[in-house]
């Protein structure tokens, strides 16, 4: 791995509102390696897919405001100029949404919109382009791609317009992937075999992928390491088994706690977490986790925990090691 | 059509094979179901003999438009003059058979100029919104709240009396309601996923609204525009009465209903037949318009249609 693809520092979101400025993204740093998978976990409206909208800057400026940087191939992606970005966009960045369902045009052919990256972005001509897309869905497991190139995306169904959108996505063969949510709105069956085919997607191409999810289970089976999202902020950031092995922020163990551990010998109570995400627009000043959480003290309501990295790769954004919880 | 993997095919094939029943391309629904409704069936026969009047009109007519003949002025109907004559002993029937002309051509290139002009302030206006959408939606209010014909007068005086005049003051009427309708669907079509899909892949501003936005948006326009014939079509005939629009000697519908107006004792004919011209074109195209939106656009029933003349 030499150096990071992509570098992100102290990442800030906000959102005019008419009730106030909801800081929805709370200075997030993480980096990402070639060929590496980094998971960003969180539930809803913890800043997950707004912190990567914001990356390609993709978010409505106003009312979004975007703070930070965000290193990629030599350069800023939060403070590049319009064409800049554009010539990253789709071409050493590509991103995958959540439904495929409406990611598509509807009235035109799979073809042209595989074509459109290839065509703006590499410049290929109208042929070149053809061969080129067909290839694509091949790779992606779609059969007679030939004849599906002139079909439009009412004709698949959802697990094949998210391989399309992922083929949409390599077309350019960009150095840095985001999914998301990408396969949350398909059924598991086929949730299992896109993500089967992103891993060997990456594996040839070398590329690095942003998974964003809110499903534990599916971080487990593609992520390498993991960002715990919260209230906009990290709370841990750990490689993946260090983070299913020993959770250290009591927000990640409650999420683990949570979920059901399938050969568990006697089954267990699924553990909700009491309470809500907190409103962006009103944020604790403390930890953002505090009201909810059962080991919280005076400090954790007044003041901040900064990311920690006790532990070497590490880290976490709480006052108190683990072992309290523990006792 | 199924996944490859054997553990999905059921789900899959079921999934995939049944939008695929009910597709063909969209213009053969569109056309189908036009044909299934009789209304706009007859409305585009009817619309199909016009074009060929416009057309052919000045080689079929029985008598030269202009052949005065002060002999059998007034005359009624008879089978040499189908629909009579008029005061200067012209032949009505030709007359209105090639009035057909003047009243397509001002309709389809008034309308045309309300698209042109209309429909790129939508999407500019609907796309960007802020100050410009404010701007440019302000300046359609403006010309919306004016009432049309009075509009189109006020612009005649200005430019002069015409049937090329005509055309322009009657596309300038028309065009907030392209304007107002294209905005209207660009505004729910650029929320969608696949247009910030297709900006996260690096697409133009201006690609967008090109090849992703404006094909998206196309169904209403179309309807309105065959629904604005209709009402073009009227408005014309609406200046053309008030002279306005076509000059004499040239045979227009509404012109010759207004010089019918005043034998109306003597020669009805000189003004019923020009006017049964006008209610069955406009008739026509509101059938073929209704029959669209039906087939295009079920949700966007009797939107901007109330707008008549004057």
């Amino acid at each position: 791995m030499t150096g990071p693809v992509l570098k992100v520092d102290d990442l800030s979101v906000s959102f005019g509102t008419r009730t106030g400025r909801a800081m929805v993204v709370n200075d997030v740093s993480y980096e990402i390696g070639a060929s590496e998978t980094l998971a960003i976990v969180g539930e809803s409206g913890s800043g997950k897919s707004v912190s990567s909208l914001a990356l390609l800057q993709l978010l409505p400026v106003p009312p979004a405001r975007v703070a930070g940087r965000a290193e990629f191939g030599g350069g800023d992606l939060l403070s590049m100029p319009d064409p800049e970005i554009r010539a990253v966009r789709g071409n050493r960045i590509a991103m995958i949404f959540q439904d495929p369902m409406t990611s598509l045009n509807p009235v035109r052919t799979i073809g042209y919109q595989l074509m459109e990256p290839l065509r703006m972005h590499m410049g290929m001509d109208k042929a070149a382009a053809r061969a080129r897309s067909i290839e694509l869905l091949e790779l992606v497991g779609i059969p007679s791609a030939d004849e599906r190139m002139d079909d439009y995306p009412q004709q698949f169904s959802g697990g094949m317009r998210q391989r399309v959108m992922i083929a949409m996505g390599i077309s350019c063969e960009p150095d840095l992937l985001i999914a998301d949510e990408a396969t949350t709105a398909l059924d598991v069956t086929t949730q299992a075999q896109i993500i089967e085919e992103i891993k060997q997607l990456q594996d040839r191409m070398g590329l690095a992928l942003i998974w964003i999810t809110h499903d534990l289970g599916v971080v487990a089976g593609i992520a390498d390491r993991v960002v715990v999202l919260y209230g906009g902020a990290i709370m841990e950031e750990a490689a993946i088994d260090l983070l299913f092995d020993d959770p250290r922020h009591p927000y990640t163990r409650a999420l683990l706690e949570s979920l059901p551990v399938p050969g568990m010998d006697r089954p267990r109570r699924l553990q909700a977490i009491p309470g809500l995400p907190p409103d962006p627009v009103h944020l604790p000043a403390g930890c953002p986790f505090a009201p909810r959480c059962a080991y919280a003290q005076d400090i954790c309501t007044s003041e901040r925990p900064a990311l920690t990295f006790p532990l070497e790769g590490h880290g976490v954004a709480c006052h108190f090691d683990p072992e309290v919880f523990d006792g | 059509m199924a996944d490859p993997t054997p553990t999905a095919p059921p789900p899959a094939t079921h999934d995939a094979g049944e939008p695929i029943a009910e597709h063909r391309s969209r213009m053969r629904v569109t056309i189908d179901t036009v044909l299934r409704n009789r209304l706009a069936v007859i409305g585009l026969v009817v619309l199909a003999l016009l074009v060929l009047a416009a057309i052919f009109g000045p080689t079929i007519a029985p008598y030269d438009i202009n052949d005065i003949n002060i002999a059998d002025r007034l005359q009624g109907l008879s089978s040499s003059h189908w629909f009579g004559t008029d005061e200067l002993g012209r032949d009505v029937f030709s007359r209105v058979l090639v009035g057909a002309r003047v009243s397509l051509t001002v309709g389809f290139i008034a309308v045309g100029i309300a698209v042109v002009i209309g429909v790129p302030i939508g999407l500019v206006s609907g796309f960007y919104g802020g100050a410009t959408d404010s701007w440019l939606m302000r300046l359609m209010d403006i010309l919306f709240s004016l009432p049309a014909i009075l509009l189109a007068i006020a612009i005649l005086a200005v430019l002069g009396p015409g049937i090329v005049n005509a055309m322009i003051a009657i596309g300038i009427v028309y065009t907030p309601i392209f304007a107002r309708i294209t905005r209207g669907s660009v505004l729910t079509v650029k929320e969608s996923v696949f247009v910030r899909a297709a900006r996260s892949l690096g697409a133009t501003d201006t690609r967008i609204l090109r090849s992703h936005i404006l094909p998206n948006v196309v169904a209403p326009i179309i309807v309105q525009t065959s629904l604005s014939l209709a009402f073009a079509i009227l408005a014309e005939a609406a200046l053309s009465f008030l002279g306005l629009g076509v000059q004499p000697p040239e045979p227009a519908w509404g012109r010759m209903l207004s010089e019918g107006r005043g034998f109306f004792q003597q020669a009805p004919w000189m003004a019923i037949f020009p006017g049964l011209a006008i209610v069955i074109t406009v008739m026509a195209f509101n059938f073929v318009g209704d029959g669209l939106r039906d087939a295009l656009d079920p949700q966007q029933r009797s939107v901007i249609e109330s707008r008549g003349v004057g």
